[in-house]
């Protein structure tokens, strides 16, 4: 079962401004699921619409395998969430901003002590929200959003602000969430790099179109198939005519004649074959496409 | 329980807040000035301290700038500031997010408004209490009002006079709510209650929402001259506004397209 599923969700703010297109977002229960996208690709769009924060104009969305509208206030008691900047009263302690929380959902009030430990805000005493770092701001919001142990976590860029260290602490917050808790965890970010240790399922986005979702492994594939080798040749019409002699899919590519990552063997075949009809080789070379490219490959598509 | 939950966390929000601080000072305003002239003019003070209508005078110089200015105005940026904690810090969207009905959450925060009001009248009638005793502490000439004090009218009056504000905070929160710059809705409160002054002499001027204390407070102290009395009752009048404003306001919020 899915733990959120979209079916041909669109959303448009004007007649000439579609920011989503039949999206149809497949988040397994249990996972974490990079929302990826660059800034205003439709991620928190996406993520406004399955939290009720926008009115759904077209399509469908479910969660926890049941209609989202006509089960609001059920499925949010299951639900936490940061939607971009921290939402802190300002003129309260950390402890007054969760105990705000702890009366509407009726959890322990242990708990604010717990997730205040756990955000790491424990010693914050009397201090308002409002003199926090914006770190602290965005820890206090996570420890908000984590406050009645919910089964499903919706993060939007939750690592803003951060420090390398801070961005340390909460992937290792959400990683023991996910294996020792079974939450799930959907995460948005415009970098690749900051989600990729951490997630298991990668959901890429653009225009308000989803241009590739799967398990991080697909994607990792993926990469592979972006993957090849190049001779650098002085005769690149002649190379990829012997080349295609193989049977390869060759292509001139940057003034350097391309094919897909082949064995060794058959790299020095075609080698032995292009000395032999005198053709120069100044250089073989993989280039292997990384997560990062593999990204801004989707996205321009 | 759950709205009892909902209230209590609404409740907590405002602890600190500028609304909170306004309630003290709205409430304390009048009597602390009243108190001051008070001390001032001591040496004038024994003979009004025993006549018979010390309370009733105490109570209409009390209510006279409370009813006409200090309410409307208070009414105005309490409601206007307790929308505002939300849209400040950003927080609708945390709220909106909470497992509570959309109306759960518009009832929560108007009965905090409400409560915030009864407490400023509560405050207010013990400002005014205060204000007429202190002076009899302090000076030695001055003797502890020796009329009773009229339990039963001052009750009535403040019951009405709680009525007649209804359709400025209903009316107040449905702008606050649908409005970001908190210039909106109170300058839009402010311009609709200087309109209601202009039209303070006009002979239908009851039936403008915004007028319902004052003219109730010139009633009922006597001033109100030569107009002509409503032929309506106000706090009938004041209840039917606030029930369709209470409505609008309602309906406004729930059915907003952006909720955060």
């Amino acid at each position: 079962m899915y733990c959120i599923e979209t079916i041909d969700l669109t959303h448009k703010f004007s007649a000439a401004e579609t920011a989503l297109n039949l999206v149809n977002l497949r988040v397994a229960e249990g996972s974490i699921y990079g929302f990826l996208g660059p800034n205003g690709a439709g991620k928190t769009t996406t993520l406004k619409l399955i939290l009720g924060l926008l009115k759904k104009q077209s399509g469908e969305i479910r969660i926890f395998g049941k209609p989202f509208e006509t089960n609001r206030v059920e499925t949010l008691r299951r639900i936490g969430s940061m939607i971009e900047s921290p939402s802190l009263y300002s003129h309260l302690t950390a402890v007054e901003n969760l105990k705000i929380l702890q009366k509407v959902y009726g959890c322990p009030k242990g708990r604010i002590g717990e997730v205040l430990e756990l955000a790491g805000l424990a010693r914050t005493g009397s201090k308002r929200a409002g003199q926090f770092s914006l770190g602290m701001k965005q820890r206090l919001s996570i420890a908000m959003a984590l406050l009645h142990s919910p089964s499903l976590l919706i993060l939007d860029e939750p690592t803003n602000g951060l420090d390398p260290n801070g961005i340390l602490e909460i992937r290792e917050l959400l990683q023991n969430l996910s294996e020792n808790h079974g939450t799930t965890i959907l995460i948005s970010s415009h970098l690749l790099s900051e989600i990729e240790k951490l997630v298991t399922h990668i959901g890429i986005i653009n225009r308000g179109v989803i241009l590739f979702q799967g398990t991080l492994a697909e994607l990792v594939n993926k990469r592979r198939q972006n993957s090849f080798i190049v001779f650098e040749t002085n005769d690149d019409a002649r190379a990829l005519q012997i080349i295609n002699d193989f049977g390869l899919n060759a292509r001139i590519e940057s003034g350097r004649v391309a094919i897909p990552v082949i064995e060794k063997k058959q790299i020095a075949r075609i080698n032995q074959k292009l000395v032999k009809s005198k053709i120069e080789i100044y250089q073989i070379g993989k280039i292997e496409n990384d997560l990062e490219k593999i990204f801004f490959d989707v996205i321009s598509e | 329980m759950t709205f009892i939950n909902s209230f209590q966390s609404e409740w907590l929000k405002k602890k600190r807040s500028l609304a909170s601080w306004l309630v003290l000072a709205g409430a304390f305003f009048t009597p602390l000035i009243i108190l001051i002239a008070k001390i001032k003019n001591h040496a004038a003070l024994a003979a009004l301290y025993v006549s018979d209508d010390f309370w009733l005078k105490a109570w209409n110089q009390s209510w006279e700038s409370m009813e006409i200015f200090l309410l409307p105005v208070g009414i105005i940026l309490a409601t206007g500031l307790i929308a505002q904690i939300e849209y400040k810090n950003n927080t609708w969207k945390q709220l909106h997010t909470t497992p509570q009905a959309f109306t759960t959450i518009f009832l929560a925060k108007f009965l905090v408004i409400m409560i915030m009001l009864a407490e400023v009248f509560v405050l207010f009638n013990l400002g005014i209490y205060l204000s007429a005793v202190i002076p009899s502490m302090i000076f030695g000439d001055v003797p502890y009002p020796s009329a009773p004090i009229p339990f039963a009218n001052f009750w009535n009056a403040n019951v009405n006079f709680f009525v007649d504000c209804l359709p400025v905070v209903a009316l107040q929160y449905l702008l606050s709510l649908q409005f970001k710059n908190f210039l909106v809705p109170v300058g839009a409160g402010f311009a609709i209650w200087f309109v209601g002054i202009g039209l303070l002499s006009w002979e239908y001027s009851y039936i403008f929402p915004y007028l319902h204390g004052t003219i109730d407070f010139l009633m009922s102290s006597g001033q109100f001259g030569s107009r002509k009395i409503p032929p309506v009752n106000i706090e009938l009048l004041a209840v039917i506004y606030f029930a369709a404003f209470s409505l609008a306001s309602w309906f406004l919020y729930v059915t907003k397209k952006e909720k955060g």
